[in-house]
Order: structure tokens, then sequence, then C-alpha cells
């Protein structure tokens, strides 16, 4: 008895550590950044909509921006597209697009076929400010704050996703 | 015997992929540390394989800047120190030994001392229990 009980108690300890690691196990689909608090990284890349240009995010300070990165064979970057519109729309943050590994060409015409909600489009063919932003694919995004500090990253936004970050960070916070 | 020593090596050895394109760089070591890292570092995209075992867009934007940086004589800890910094822990394979991760270095051997040292009682038991029996041996078949 006192055998089976001991053995009933060490089985019961098992379940209870383990039902507590699960319980607080992050979600997998939850998109932790290692960047969130630092400083977004500077780039200067090619101009998509004017060829022969650069563009750089330098110039945001003071501003929020979302730095959207996107391409044409992205179809989450499709049913998101609206939701960047309404953004820049809202007129609150900045949209910035990262065209990343793509036909300049197929860019442009997504961009008049759809509307285009971005301030400037960078040109990242090879994905070298992706992996400075710490990114993977696409779409993802980063919302920047006016001291340059990236303070969310999600994957591709909804209007309801959306909706969450401006109230937590944006609303009522002056720039 | 041969069979399972097979096995193991296939197991073990860092697999050979030439990839089209990538040309072995010119210094040995540099290129064996270009294996070695790409062989420790996670594919974001793709999860439980690494950077060097996929053709997915992510590897090769990785393989490329791992690349870049043995070649400009990066070290392998800067190197990981550069993917860690920007994608978190969770690029590489192999947990860094720090505070929060001793228990998984820890617990193996912690778990296997707890075993060792509860055989141990039995078995010393289990000696004491027979050294102490003077019970005499009857023969089953002298039993009424």
């Amino acid at each position: 008895m006192n055998r089976f009980s001991t053995t009933l108690v060490v089985f019961g300890l098992v379940v209870i550590v383990f039902a507590v690691a699960l319980s607080r196990a992050p979600d997998k689909q939850v998109v932790t950044s290692a960047l969130i608090g630092k400083t977004a990284p500077e780039f200067t890349l090619p101009n998509l909509l004017q060829p022969g240009t650069t563009v750089t995010n330098t110039t945001l300070k003071g501003r929020w921006y979302l730095l959207n990165v996107w391409a044409t064979w992205c179809v989450e970057c499709r049913a998101e597209h609206s939701v960047l519109m309404d953004i820049q729309r809202e007129g609150k943050v900045v949209v910035l697009g990262v065209n990343y590994q793509d036909k300049d060409d197929d860019a442009r015409q997504w961009l008049l076929d759809l509307g285009n909600p971005y301030e400037f489009v960078a040109v990242d063919r090879d994905g070298r400010v992706l992996i400075d932003y710490g990114g993977y694919g696409a779409p993802e995004n980063f919302l920047v704050n006016p001291q340059g500090i990236i303070v969310k990253k999600t994957w591709g936004l909804t209007p309801k996703s959306w909706l969450a970050i401006r109230k937590e960070f944006i609303d009522g916070v002056k720039p | 015997m041969i069979r399972v020593l097979m096995a193991l090596l296939a197991m073990t050895s860092l697999g050979v992929h030439a990839f089209e394109g990538t040309p072995q760089l010119s210094d040995p070591v540099k290129q064996r540390r270009y294996e070695t890292l790409t062989h420790q570092l996670r594919c974001m995209q793709c999860q439980n394989e690494t950077v060097a075992d996929t053709p997915a867009k992510f590897a090769v934007d990785i393989r490329r800047q791992v690349r870049e940086m043995v070649e400009a004589g990066k070290s392998e800890t800067e190197v990981r120190q550069y993917m860690v910094e920007r994608y978190g822990e969770v690029i590489l394979f192999k947990p860094l030994w720090n505070a929060a991760n001793s228990w998984l270095w820890l617990g193996p051997g912690v778990f296997l001392l707890g075993g060792l040292y509860v055989a141990w009682r039995i078995l010393r038991r289990r000696g004491e229990l027979l050294a102490s029996d003077t019970s005499e041996v009857t023969d089953e078949a002298e039993r009424p």
C-alpha cells in the first residue's frame, strides 16, 4: 500500500508538472521577434516606383510607420492589402513596402490593380533587409514608433488584428 | 555490428549537399566553418530542417549571408550571435549554454544520477535481505 501510494504521488507530480508546462508553453501561432524593443535596422534600397533612385527608412524618424514585407507570389499579401489601404487612409501610420524576392514589373502591376498604400516601396531582391529584420517570409509587418523602435511584429494583418494593434500602441499616444 | 556502425555513421555524417551555384570557398577552413554553421541553423520557414538541407527561399538567403560573413573572416560565434540577435535562440538547433537553459543541459544528468541512486538502494536492500535471510532452503520435492 505504501509503495502504491508513493507511485501515485510521483505520478501525480509528473502530471502536474506537465500540465503547468503545457499551459505555459508559448503559442506557436504568436509571432515573437528578437527585435521587439530594439531600434529598427536602417536600410537604403532601390525604389520600385522610381527606378534609379533609392529609398531609406532613416527619413521616417518622428513618425509611426508600418514596414510591410510583401510579394506578388504571396497569397496572404493579397488578402492583407485592403487593410494596408485602410491604414493609409486613416493617415496615422505611414505604410512602407518592402518588396521581397519578386519581379519589379509584377510588383508594379499589383499596385496598379489593387491600389498603392505605400509611402514608398523598397526593392529587397535577395532578402538582405529581411534578414536584418529577423524576417523569413511574406507577409510580415513591423510597427515602428516615432523613436525608431520596433514595438510589434505580426504576420498578415486583418481588420480586427490591426484594430487591436492600433488600440494598444497608437490611439491616445501623442507622437 | 557492421550494420550498427553504418547506421551510426549515416546518422552523424554531415549531409553532403552540393547546392547549385555555390562553389566551395577557396579556404578549406572557411568552407568547413560554412558547412558547420549551415548545419546548425534552423530554416525558420520550414522549422525542422537546417538551412543546409532545404532549397527554401529563406535558407538560400541565410546560406548566402553565412557565406559572406565567413568569407569576411567572421568566427562561428560571431555568425551565430548575428543570427540570434535577429531571430532569437530558436534559430539554433543546439541550445546555448546559459542560466535559463541549464536545466536542459543538466536535467538528463540529474535524472541519470537519481536513477542510479534508486537502483543502488534497491540492490543494497536486496543484498541485505538475502544476507539476513536465515530460513533454510527447502527442496520443493521434500515438501509434504
